[in-house]
């Protein structure tokens, strides 16, 4: 009885504290609304610490092409299995992911072209694939007849449209990956910074760069009915960008990695869920980039730094000339 | 003092894409030596490094070091790559990569402990380097970046250091700090094997040369090898001539 009184008492000044500062807390509480806020976060810490070792290593524009290249696989996989089972959608991303990446390669190691020359190719054309063959299968005659309208979720991602099974499968990534980034931090600082010197040590570089590649195509497949298949390579890459401007420490990149992610997919998630209609990938992108943006302004490597440090140089400078 | 082998190069053969880069060389790097090896630039120096240690794919050839296979021994073997193999943005600081030497010994997963931070803060200090620990590793210039990774090979107690151009881009005082280290090295019985590009103080600093175009000119000990004849050989002659021998 008393609990009740208490619980109540403190939901509702919790409530109105957070009315007070512009928050629904209708929304926040809310089944659904906890779901999909979990599953972005989650998935946001996890690109974010990963994608901060695939920037430092130069290799970003991999995970936007893989991003990209799962899409085909999402629609044949629909096309073959006629549902929209979201294990069996994830299953055909990794399958066209991971081939367009091992035709990546295969190029990249035999012929001369330039390498960002390649990714764009195999992007556009996984990704123009798939487009085709989504509008192939609207009004078919076979095809059309089983409910298609959560296919084009997978292109900008859908808060309105996940379900627990999803969060699920992000949870069932996030924490090997995150297992796998916290046992081998010390080797992927040593790979990340001195890849040769690594060798000489024996660590095996193969193996480095098959965990990275793992972790980034389960991010990407998990991530993309949330998030999209344009914009999770973002997810990748705009935490690190924004994490390296704050410390040259880099466990603590990571970490601060890890919350640029978190903080935006759930700013994100909420003004996709009070908006209906609003795609929660762009959404958490915003803020996402914001968050960069504004980091590259004020950060201490960030403009403002350098124009103070300079002209604290030339002032210097004419001091001790006047002198 | 009889002279035992230490590092034995028989038939090694590289290439790149196909493109032969080294043809069927046999190195002897004596033991408890400073040995120099200096050939043109492309000659293959850097390349012979990592044939060597393993780090890239051999077409032919065998590699014993101590006897033994490099993958038994690399624990022993202290290896500073050219300086542009490295990550400069990479968020570290000077202590910090010191440390990266104690990895080998500890395995695995596991974390550094407070000893391993006590060795590499002992390696910054040989290196004149302890009042940069907290340095971000990019804020070095050439010659402090250079002293921190020597001081990593240090931390790394190896018993051989491979090293690729150590000198290059340094200034004098750090040049003496590392030509200091490498004797003092040498008085604790280790051995090391630099490349080097400076023909006017090869004979100051080492006492066993590799001469390398392609192939092997010549190798041995300093005053026998170090002649016109074989820098000729080696298209190193131009403008260079050994006057002060
Ligand atoms: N990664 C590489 N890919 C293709 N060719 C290379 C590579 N590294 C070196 N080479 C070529 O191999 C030859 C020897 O290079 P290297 O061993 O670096 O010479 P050095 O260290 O003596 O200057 C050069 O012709 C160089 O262009
Ligand atoms: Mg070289």
């Amino acid at each position: 009885m008393l609990s009740v009184y208490l619980n109540k008492i403190f939901s509702l000044n919790f409530a109105n504290l957070l009315n007070a500062i512009g928050l629904d807390f209708e929304i926040l509480s809310s089944y659904t609304f906890i779901v999909v806020c979990l599953g972005t976060m989650i998935l946001a810490t996890v690109a974010g610490m990963v994608g901060t070792i695939t920037v430092l290593k130069g290799q970003s524009l991999i995970g936007d092409a893989i991003g990209h290249s799962s899409y085909p696989g999402i629609i044949i996989a629909f096309m073959i299995g006629m549902s929209l089972d979201s294990v069996s959608l994830m299953i055909g991303a990794i399958i066209s992911g991971t081939l367009a990446f091992i035709i990546i390669q295969f190029i990249d190691k035999n012929s001369k072209l330039n390498l960002d020359a390649v990714l764009a190719v195999i992007l556009s054309a996984f990704f123009g694939l798939g487009m085709v063959l989504k509008s192939f299968i609207q009004g078919h005659p076979i095809y059309g007849k089983v409910p298609q309208g959560g296919l084009s979720n997978y292109i900008f991602g859908q808060a309105a449209f996940i379900r627990t099974i999803d969060v699920q499968l992000i949870l069932a990534v996030a924490i090997p990956s995150l297992l796998i980034l916290f046992l081998f931090y010390k080797e992927f600082k040593i790979f990340v910074f001195d890849e040769v010197y690594a060798k000489s040590i024996g660590l095996s570089s193969t193996l480095m760069y098959v965990l990275l590649v793992l972790i980034t195509m389960s991010v990407i497949a998990t991530g993309l009915k949330l998030v999209g298949a344009i914009l999770i390579s973002s997810f990748l890459i705009v935490p690190g960008i924004t994490a390296l401007q704050w410390s040259n420490r880099f466990s603590h990149v990571l970490i601060i990695a890890a919350i640029v992610g978190s903080f935006s997919a759930f700013v994100g998630t909420y003004i996709s869920s009070v908006y209906a209609g609003m795609s929660t990938g762009p959404c958490i992108i915003v803020v996402m980039s914001g968050l960069a943006f504004i980091s590259m302004f004020i950060s201490p490597k960030g403009l403002l730094a350098n124009w103070l440090r300079r002209r604290k140089y030339l002032n210097d400078l004419s001091k001790s000339l006047i002198d | 003092m009889s002279e035992n082998i230490i590092v034995k190069v028989e038939d090694l053969t590289m290439a790149y894409h196909d493109k032969p880069v080294l043809w069927d060389n046999d190195v002897n790097i004596v033991e408890n030596s400073r040995t120099a090896i200096i050939g043109p630039n492309g000659a293959g120096k850097s390349t012979l490094l990592k044939g060597i240690l393993g780090l890239q794919k051999t077409l032919s050839g065998t590699v014993e070091i101590m006897g033994k296979s490099v993958k038994q021994v690399y624990k022993k073997i202290a290896y500073i790559p050219q300086s542009n193999s490295v990550n400069w943005d990479f968020p570290t600081t000077a202590l910090d990569v010191v440390l990266m030497g104690r990895y080998v010994h500890l395995g695995w997963i596991k974390r550094p402990k407070k000893k391993d931070i006590e060795i590499a803060r002992n390696a910054l200090h040989k290196m004149g380097m302890q009042d940069y620990a907290k340095r971000q590793i990019s804020q070095l210039s050439g010659g402090q970046k250079q002293r921190v990774f020597i001081a990593r090979a240090i931390a790394q107690n190896a018993e051989i250091y491979f090293m690729d151009e150590p000198l290059a881009g340094v200034d004098k005082n750090t040049e003496k700090v590392i030509i200091d280290f490498l004797k003092d090295s040498q008085k604790q019985g280790k051995t090391s094997i630099v490349i080097h590009h400076d023909l006017n103080t090869l004979a100051d600093y080492f006492d066993h040369l590799v001469i390398l175009n392609k192939r092997i000119i010549a190798q041995g000990k300093m005053s026998e090898t170090l002649t016109q004849a074989n820098l000729d050989a080696a298209d190193m002659g131009g403008g260079f001539t050994i006057a002060a021998m």
